[in-house]
Order: structure tokens, then C-alpha cells, then sequence
């Protein structure tokens, strides 16, 4: 993006997935999760045309496009009342950071299966005893021979039983300084010593949470992503495209629900004219529409900034986006809730189960609190106080 | 095999229509797609080519904001696009198309020609008949089946009481009803190739049409007046006085949807 315009070639694909998308809207999301059942369809059909591996390099078999293509990919289903979680964490997190440190080898391995669709991988990196502090992390990898045994816990991991490997963030055992050295390892969800349980959320979604359990897990000396001693960078990396993502399918969750209640507004007569109307109603529907195209823009600033290669600039943008996105989304979907009374809170209208789930946007993958914290230590540089 | 399929840009038919103060189709206040049954025409050459080879060419007749709709097709995965743009089209009647379009192909002599079976915004279904006509080729009409044999052309011809099987051999037109298959949704490759495509531009000139021809001068039919569609009636209602059961048979029977 050089303008404030998307390139026609972006906005054609919008077009193409909210076409798909709408094909099964939110009763085919919602009702796959009632049913517990997963978006097999839609995530195939997705995958077949290319969408889920537009951000990954062409010679790996992908589109060659950008963290931006992706995000409108995410948005749009989202928009279409499908917002699938995976996409935030296969192709962008695991994909973006596969492709900027893996091996040659690696890349050759791992992202193919991303590309088509076929693969699906989650990613570890929060765990009980160290939420936002990733420097806590406690979950270790240590070399035997040429193998590493990966010992820890993971918490709140997305989609692990729908992945074939968890890319895991832990330290290699010989760092622990106290200082981050992240260090990120492909674990096979079927390896020995690896458990992972169902969290039990009042999240509507087919995407599952888990808590994960390494104990002794032998891993090949290739499970390890890129080099021992990256540091953050590689998995900064990851985190600029998951922040744009999150920010892309909470901005999609906002204009899906913002639509329900433009529709709701314009039909709904209680006297003689439309609810839609009356200012009580419309304003709060104009002003939400205002700070989703607000957060829109912050993020697709982020997302240029990051095809740019200026990764730093884009962190910033990115949290700014992902917690102008979250506070939209929470907001349209409260007031689409309210607009609609009391068909607001029946499930047959979609929108009270997504209260959770924007809910959710507001607390990951990074917390409001720690996406504001960053905004006033590194924009408003404003001393800290952690 | 060449193949060109005709693509026509209309209103959105999901969308409110009308028609503009010279009775023509209102394409200013409405957002244009392409038509929906030409999207399983572009399917259907898709498949052939992918099938026996060959290239598939998008015909379009229209104004400059069709060049969206084409952009669109040509994502699908055709190969290239002649666009036919001029003023004095305006207004054309299904005769006049028609005359434009035969011009069209013969610059382009394709084996294989295939287009929706009708068009939602004119619903007249006869250009695909009239083109058969004046290229002097055989007119495979509504199709739920095509099936390719070497030059050998075999087609389920959809009717009302069920189908027809009929043959001819290329150079053929054949237009398809959405029943054919499943067109694909454009991928992110075919909409990041569609704009290095090319896409021919052609002006009546080019063809040898002069513009008293076409648009509302040299139309052969003329609109006088339009009505908004009435709304809708409640439709029958069954009351079960013990033969519901069959009153609702011999309701969906006249529907022929049993």
C-alpha cells in the first residue's frame, strides 16, 4: 500500500474470500461449534483457491504475497461471520517466521503444506507462570548427543488438535540468564511425552484452547527453528503478523456485526418509522463505523510497514491496530447486541456468541494493558514500571 | 481448442434495478458484476481447456466500466479479453449485440463459443441463437451437460419436462444454464496475473459496424414503458381437511418441482 487506497489486486481478493465466505456465513461457524465439529469446508475451500497461503514466498508453492494479502484474507472471512483463529497462527505466525529464519531445509519442509493448506501449526509460547512476561518462560530444551529434550508447559494454546506440530517457544538450557533467548522448536503433537488437554472457555468457536505438557520430549537437532542464540528478532518476527491478524479478524468481527445491525436498523419498526432512524440508534452505529475504518487503516499501515521490511515502525503500528481493533470490535458488537433487544442475546441471530470471542481480541494475543504500555514506553516514551 | 466466451456486465441482480430516464438499463446507480450465468460459462471453457488444451478469449461488449468485470473473468484463469467499447452502443438491441459481437468473432474464429443462457438483466435469451445465425454455426442452447470429443460437440439440452441430447461438431455455440457445474472462485494468483493480461480493445470502426447500426438508432425494438414488479402475493395455502397431503403433491407438481 503507497496510498490510502489498497492496490486493485487486494481489493479483488477481498471481493473473491467475502464471496466464499459469505457462502457459509456465521449459522455454518456457529453450528460447527455447537456441534463440535470443525470449519473442514471452508478451510478447504480456502485453501484450494489459494487463500491460505498467499503470504507465503512463491517457490514453497504460496503466492508470494504479503502479511497484508493474509490479513485481508482473515478479515473478510471474518466479515463473512467465519473468523478462523488458525490463520492468525499458521500461516502468519508459524509461516512468517519459518520463512524469514528458517534453514533453506526448513523452508523446503515446512512451509509447501502451509502454502496449499494442507498443514496446519499451532503456537506455543504463554505459559502458566509466565503470561505476558515472556521472560519467564520456563519451558527448556536441553542437547542430548545431537537430539534436544524438551521439558515445560504451555497454556492457552490454539487449534492443537487440529495441527500436525506445535511451534514451541522455550530456551536452550545453558541460557538461563534470566534474559530472553527465545528459542523455537517444530514439536510433533504426536511425540512421546507430549500431552496436551482442552481448556474448558465460553468461547462459541470450532478452534479449541489447550494446556500443553513437555516432559522429556526427544526432538530431532532440525526441530530447532533457525539459529540457537536468534534472539528476540526471530520471533518478533512472528509477532508483527499475529498482531496484524488479530487486528484483521477483530476489524472483520466488527463489520460483520456492524452490517447485522445496519440490516436489523433499517427493517425493525417498533412505530412507524425504522429504528434505524432514531439517533439513540444510528449515532452509536455511525461513531463504531468511524473507529473500525480507524482501526482498519492503523492496520493496514502496520501490514505495509511490515512488507517493508521495517519491523520496528510496524511493531508500533501493529499494537496501536490491535488495540484499536479490539476496542471496535467489542464495542460493535455490544451495540449490534443492543440494537436488536432482546433477538440480540437469541442464538438464532449469531450475535451473542460472538460476545466472547471479541471479548477475546481485547485480551490476545497481546493484553490491551500491555499493548497500552507498550504505546506509552516506546511512542510516548514514558517510563515503565516492570 | 479456441474458445471465447462472451461475458456481459449487468447490475447486480441482488441489488435494487431499474431502468434510466431513456429505457435502458440503469447502470450508474447499481453496482455492475458480471452476469451470473457467464461465470459457468467461463467454468465450463476452464475445464475444456484444462481437458484438451487450448485458449480460452473473454468477449465482452460494453461499456469502460466493464473493464471490472473482465478483470474479473480473466482471474478465473482465461487467457486474454477483447473488449468491444464505443459510444454509440448505447442502447443496442439484442439484434444489434448480436451483429457487434458475430464481428467480434469473426477476428477471433474460435472453435468453441460459450456464453450464460441468459443474461439478469435482459432475460431474452436469443443472442447466443441470433449469433448462431449470422456466423453460420450450429446453437447448442441451455446446457446442463457439455461434453468435448475431439470436434464433436454432445450437450444435455435442459427443458422444462427434462433434457434432449443433441450433437454438432465445431464450430458451435453452446449456452449454459448454472446447472453445468460449479464455477471456481478466482485464486489469488489468477487475480494477482488478471491485469498483465491482455485485454484487446475494439471500436465499432475496427469492426466495420457504422454507429447508425447500433445503440437506439438502430434498434428494431423500442422500450415504450415500464412497470415496477408487482409485490409480493401470499402464496397457497394448504389446509389439511384430510387431503393435505395431496393438495400439497399437485402444488408442487404444477411447480415441477416433483
Amino acid at each position: 500500500m503507497t496510498s490510502f487506497v489498497e492496490s486493485q489486486e487486494r481489493r479483488d481478493l477481498r471481493a473473491a474470500v467475502f464471496q466464499l465466505g459469505s457462502r457459509y456465513g456465521e449459522s455454518y461457524f456457529y453450528s460447527a461449534a455447537a456441534r463440535g465439529a470443525k470449519t473442514t469446508e471452508l478451510w478447504g475451500e480456502a485453501a484450494k483457491a489459494g487463500y491460505l497461503g498467499v503470504s507465503i514466498p512463491e517457490e514453497y508453492g504460496g503466492g508470494g504475497g504479503d502479511i497484508g494479502d493474509l490479513a485481508a484474507v482473515v478479515e473478510e472471512l471474518a466479515t463473512a461471520g467465519c473468523p478462523l483463529l488458525l490463520l492468525v497462527v499458521s500461516p502468519a505466525i508459524v509461516g512468517t517466521i519459518i520463512a524469514r529464519s528458517g534453514t533453506d531445509e526448513q523452508r523446503r519442509r515446512w512451509l509447501p503444506g502451509l502454502a496449499t493448506g494442507e498443514a496446519r501449526y499451532a503456537f506455543g509460547i504463554t505459559e502458566p507462570d509466565a503470561g505476558s512476561n515472556s521472560h519467564q518462560i520456563i519451558t527448556r530444551a536441553r542437547r542430548d548427543g545431537d537430539d534436544w529434550i524438551l521439558n515445560g508447559r504451555k497454556t492457552y494454546i490454539s487449534g492443537v488438535d487440529e495441527a500436525g506440530h506445535v511451534l514451541v517457544v522455550g530456551r536452550t538450557e545453558d541460557a538461563r540468564t534470566g534474559k530472553l533467548k527465545p528459542a523455537l522448536f517444530m514439536v510433533p503433537t504426536g511425540a512421546a511425552g507430549f500431552e496436551y488437554q482442552p481448556i474448558e472457555t465460553g468461547l462459541v468457536s470450532p478452534e479449541k484452547q489447550f494446556s500443553l505438557f513437555f516432559d522429556d520430549v526427544r526432538l530431532p537437532a532440525d526441530a530447532l527453528v533457525g539459529r540457537e542464540d536468534a534472539g528476540l528478532d526471530q520471533l518478533f518476527a512472528g509477532l508483527n503478523p499475529e498482531r496484524i491478524m488479530a487486528a484483521s479478524q477483530a476489524t472483520g468481527t466488527a463489520r460483520w456485526a456492524l452490517r447485522k445491525a445496519v440490516d436489523y436498523a433499517g427493517q425493525r419498526k417498533v412505530w412507524d418509522t425504522p429504528i434505524g432512524a432514531h439517533q439513540a440508534i444510528a449515532h452509536p452505529l455511525a461513531q463504531i463505523h468511524v473507529e473500525v475504518e480507524a482501526a482498519r487503516l492503523l492496520t493496514q499501515k502496520a501490514a505495509a510497514l511490515d512488507a517493508a521490511g521495517d519491523l520496528l515502525a510496524a511493531g508500533e503500528a501493529a499494537n496501536m491496530a490491535k488495540y484499536a481493533a479490539a476496542e471496535a470490535a467489542c464495542k460493535a458488537v455490544d451495540q449490534a447486541i443492543q440494537t436488536h433487544g432482546g433477538n440480540g442475546l437469541a442464538t438464532e441471530y449469531g450475535l451473542v456468541q460472538a460476545l466472547a470471542n471479541v471479548r477475546l481480541s481485547r485480551i490476545a494475543p497481546v493484553s490491551r494493558e500491555m499493548a497500552l504500555n507498550f504505546i506509552a514506553q516506546f511512542s510516548l516514551k514514558l517510563p515503565r514500571s516492570y | 481448442m479456441n474458445i471465447v466466451v462472451l461475458v456481459k456486465q449487468v447490475p447486480d441482480s441482488g441489488a435494487e434495478r431499474t431502468l434510466s430516464a431513456d429505457f435502458s438499463v440503469d447502470r450508474a446507480s447499481s453496482s455492475n458484476v458480471i452476469n451470473e450465468m457467464d461465470e459457468y460459462a467461463i467454468e465450463e471453457a476452464l475445464k475444456i481447456k484444462e481437458a484438451h488444451g487450448g485458449e480460452v478469449t473473454v468477449l465482452t461488449v460494453g461499456p469502460a466500466g466493464a473493464t471490472d468485470s473482465i478483470r474479473k473473468a480473466l482471474s478465473m484463469g482465461p487467457d486474454k479479453a477483447v473488449h468491444v467499447q464505443d459510444d454509440a452502443l448505447h442502447g443496442s438491441c439484442a439484434v444489434a449485440t448480436s451483429k457487434v459481437l458475430a464481428a467480434a468473432l469473426r477476428t477471433l474464429s474460435p472453435d468453441l463459443i460459450l456464453s450464460g443462457a441468459e443474461s439478469t438483466d435482459g432475460r431474452v435469451q436469443v443472442v447466443p441463437h441470433m449469433l448462431a445465425e449470422l456466423l453460420g454455426v450450429a446453437a447448442l442452447t441451455g446446457a446442463r451437460k457439455l461434453t468435448v470429443d475431439g470436434s464433436q460437440l454432445t450437450v444435455e439440452r435442459q427443458t422444462d419436462e427434462g433434457y434432449e441430447v443433441v450433437t454438432a461438431a465445431t464450430p458451435a455455440i453452446v449456452s449454459v444454464w448454472d446447472t453445468i457445474n460449479e464455477p471456481r472462485y478466482p485464486s489469488f494468483k489468477g487475480i494477482m496475473a488478471a491485469k498483465k493480461k491482455p485485454v484487446q480493445a475494439l471500436t465499432l470502426g475496427d469492426l466495420g459496424i457504422s454507429g447508425d447500426e447500433v445503440g437506439f438508432a438502430g434498434a428494431t425494438s423500442q422500450v415504450l414503458e415500464f412497470n415496477k414488479r408487482p409485490a409480493r402475493t401470499g402464496g397457497a395455502k394448504v389446509v389439511d381437511e384430510g387431503n393435505g397431503g395431496e393438495q400439497l403433491v399437485s402444488y408442487l407438481a404444477s411447480e415441477k418441482f416433483v
